[in-house]
């Protein structure tokens, strides 16, 4: 039998190819997926985002944490996927129209996906009509976007706004992040939440979504 | 007092005559002020706000493109016009070193050599600038070029995992670097005033890296840098965006720094007056006038509100008054011009 809690370890070190091994091993084993996630991934994801906040881990160690978790997810979604099980929430995240700073953004869709969420990621240089049509046929229930620079920033009133005119306000609620963002701001353009960090972006999905 | 003696002064831990001023900004931004401002040219629009900023003198490149890629720059670095709406930033479109798995294939990538600048050229500019600013002559800021070679995630990955590779790959980076100063340095011996080293530690809320990588990957260089710049009496200015607090003893204390840049002031552990406090005997301040809210979105009288409380934070201490980095396209040109008519009106020492 294998040692799952050794995909918890595989995770908090970034250790990829155990994280996928671990997995291999498992799954043949016919251990229940929901079990890897609920009771290793995320919790293992969510000690990562604690050595971050309390200064222990920081971006170099965040990446290769979300690699590993990557490594095993990869092997788990479509298990899940296949059998109908519900996610946490439905993402979809992008950076907003001319903005090609991806690292935040990666992080929290990473960190997102560690904590069982299903991530719909549209990349960079994501315009309002992309992000609306990912919502409606996805039927996401959560949208994230990022803004680096304080010239592309205002795209994310503008995203807001067509997804009000595409009628789909009700159904997904929105959060923010990037350097010069603010909470102001989110509060400004009417977003639902913003987070200035990947590990306070999780807190913020789950409230909003439990709300 | 020229501008070159006011920025002197502070290095000389003298008292100037008013707070200096400097100037970061966009093309687009500098365009536009000279437009609206009918200043024909850059040195102009210097005049028209009293900036006293400075000279950057270059030995342009012989070589402009990688041996095996016409397309690229000398790092192997494709970039790509990216519109952002108001301006255009060019982005990288490759990473020439993002599939490589061994020191070998690091050592065996065709690095640029500092032959291949034009050392001439950069002799007779430095002849030719006026003395009436403070020179700056050469750069250095490996990591960044690490992360445009690699990919940034790998780069930062790399740290952790494959630290023989991002080592081997920053000591290039280094060596072309101090080769290409060093020559800088010995021709302008006496004319130099000022070089930059930089490397952005900081991200909005805490340092990007552990405080061991930085001590590891980044100081050791840096320090070899900022003492060939002394060696030749050559002053530091150091560029860390973000929350780079922890840092900046060792900034001080290994590497050497001088002036600090650019003062982001409402990152956590940024704050002024605990910085005065702590570092403000060791350090001139440089910049200080929020590029992220103030700036951009605030109104002219925020501008002016910001301008003067660094007066009084800075006050007993050294500071040189400018954005934290450049000016975006957003900016409002009042905001830009408010922030040099307080300082001139307030900024008398």
């Amino acid at each position: 039998m294998e040692d799952l809690s050794k995909l918890y370890d595989a995770i908090l070190v970034g250790n990829f190819k155990q994280a996928r091994e671990v997995t291999e091993k498992a799954l043949a084993e016919k251990v229940d997926p929901q079990t890897l996630v609920q009771k290793h991934m995320i919790p293992a994801m969510d000690e990562v985002g604690r050595r971050y906040e309390a200064n222990e881990y920081f971006v170099p160690e965040l990446l290769i944490a979300a690699r590993a978790m990557k490594a095993s997810l990869e092997l788990i979604r479509p298990l899940l996927t296949a059998r109908g099980d519900s996610f946490a929430g439905r993402v979809v995240i992008g950076t907003v129209k001319g903005d090609l700073h991806d690292i935040g953004k990666n992080l929290v869709a990473a960190m997102l996906e560690g904590a069982g969420f299903e991530v719909i990621d549209l990349g960079v240089d994501v315009s309002p009509e992309k992000f609306t049509s990912a919502i409606k046929e996805r039927k996401a229930n959560l949208v994230a976007m990022s803004a680096l620079l304080t010239t592309t920033m205002s795209s994310m009133k503008n995203i807001i706004e067509a997804i009000k005119a595409a009628g789909l306000r009700n159904q997904v609620r929105v959060m923010i992040g990037g350097a010069p963002v603010t909470d102001k701001y989110a509060q400004e353009i009417g977003a639902d939440g913003y987070s200035s960090n990947a590990n306070g972006a999780v807190a913020l999905a789950r409230k909003l979504v439990a709300a | 007092m020229t501008s070159r003696d006011r920025w002197l002064a502070l290095f000389a831990d003298e008292k100037p005559d008013r707070i200096p001023t400097d100037y970061w900004a966009t093309d687009e931004v500098t365009a536009r002020l000279q437009r609206e401002l009918r200043c024909a040219t850059k040195e102009e629009l210097y005049c028209k706000l009293s900036i006293d900023g400075l000279t950057d003198i270059e030995a342009p490149k012989t070589v402009e493109h990688h041996p095996d890629d016409p397309e690229a720059d000398i790092w192997g670095l494709r970039r790509a016009p990216i519109n952002y709406g108001g301006g255009v930033y060019d982005e990288f479109a490759n990473h020439p070193l993002a599939d490589i798995t061994t020191v070998e294939q690091v050592h065996a990538f065709k690095w640029p050599s500092a032959d291949d600048r034009d050392y001439v050229q950069f002799a007779r500019s430095l002849r030719d600038a006026s003395r009436h600013r403070v020179i700056r002559a050469g750069d250095f800021e490996p990591f960044l070029l690490y992360c445009a070679m690699r990919g940034m995630e790998q780069a930062m990955m790399d740290l952790v995992t494959e630290p023989e590779i991002a080592q081997a790959a920053l000591d290039h980076i280094f060596d072309y670097h101090y080769s290409v100063n060093q020559r800088l340095f010995e021709l302008g011996k006496g004319q130099i005033d000022v070089t930059y080293v930089a490397e952005d530690l900081g991200g909005q809320t805490a340092l990007l890296f552990s405080l061991a990588q930085i001590r590891k990957f980044i100081l050791p260089n840096q320090k070899k840098m900022a003492d060939l710049a002394r060696s030749y009496g050559i002053h530091v200015f150091y560029h860390t965006d973000g929350a780079a607090r922890d840092i900046i003893p060792d900034l001080i204390n290994v590497t050497g720094i001088e002036v600090l840049n650019p003062i982001q002031w409402r990152c956590p552990g940024m704050e002024r007056e605990s910085l005065a406090r702590d570092f403000g005997d060791r350090v001139i301040f440089h910049g200080a006038i929020d590029n992220q809210q103030t700036l951009p979105f605030g109104t002219t009288q925020d501008v002016r509100n910001e301008v003067l409380d660094n007066i009084r934070i800075f006050s007993g201490r050294r500071w040189i008054c400018a954005p934290c980095h450049n000016l975006q396209p957003i900016t409002p040109t009042a905001n830009i011009t408010t922030m040099y008519e307080t300082i001139h009106e307030y900024g008398r020492l």
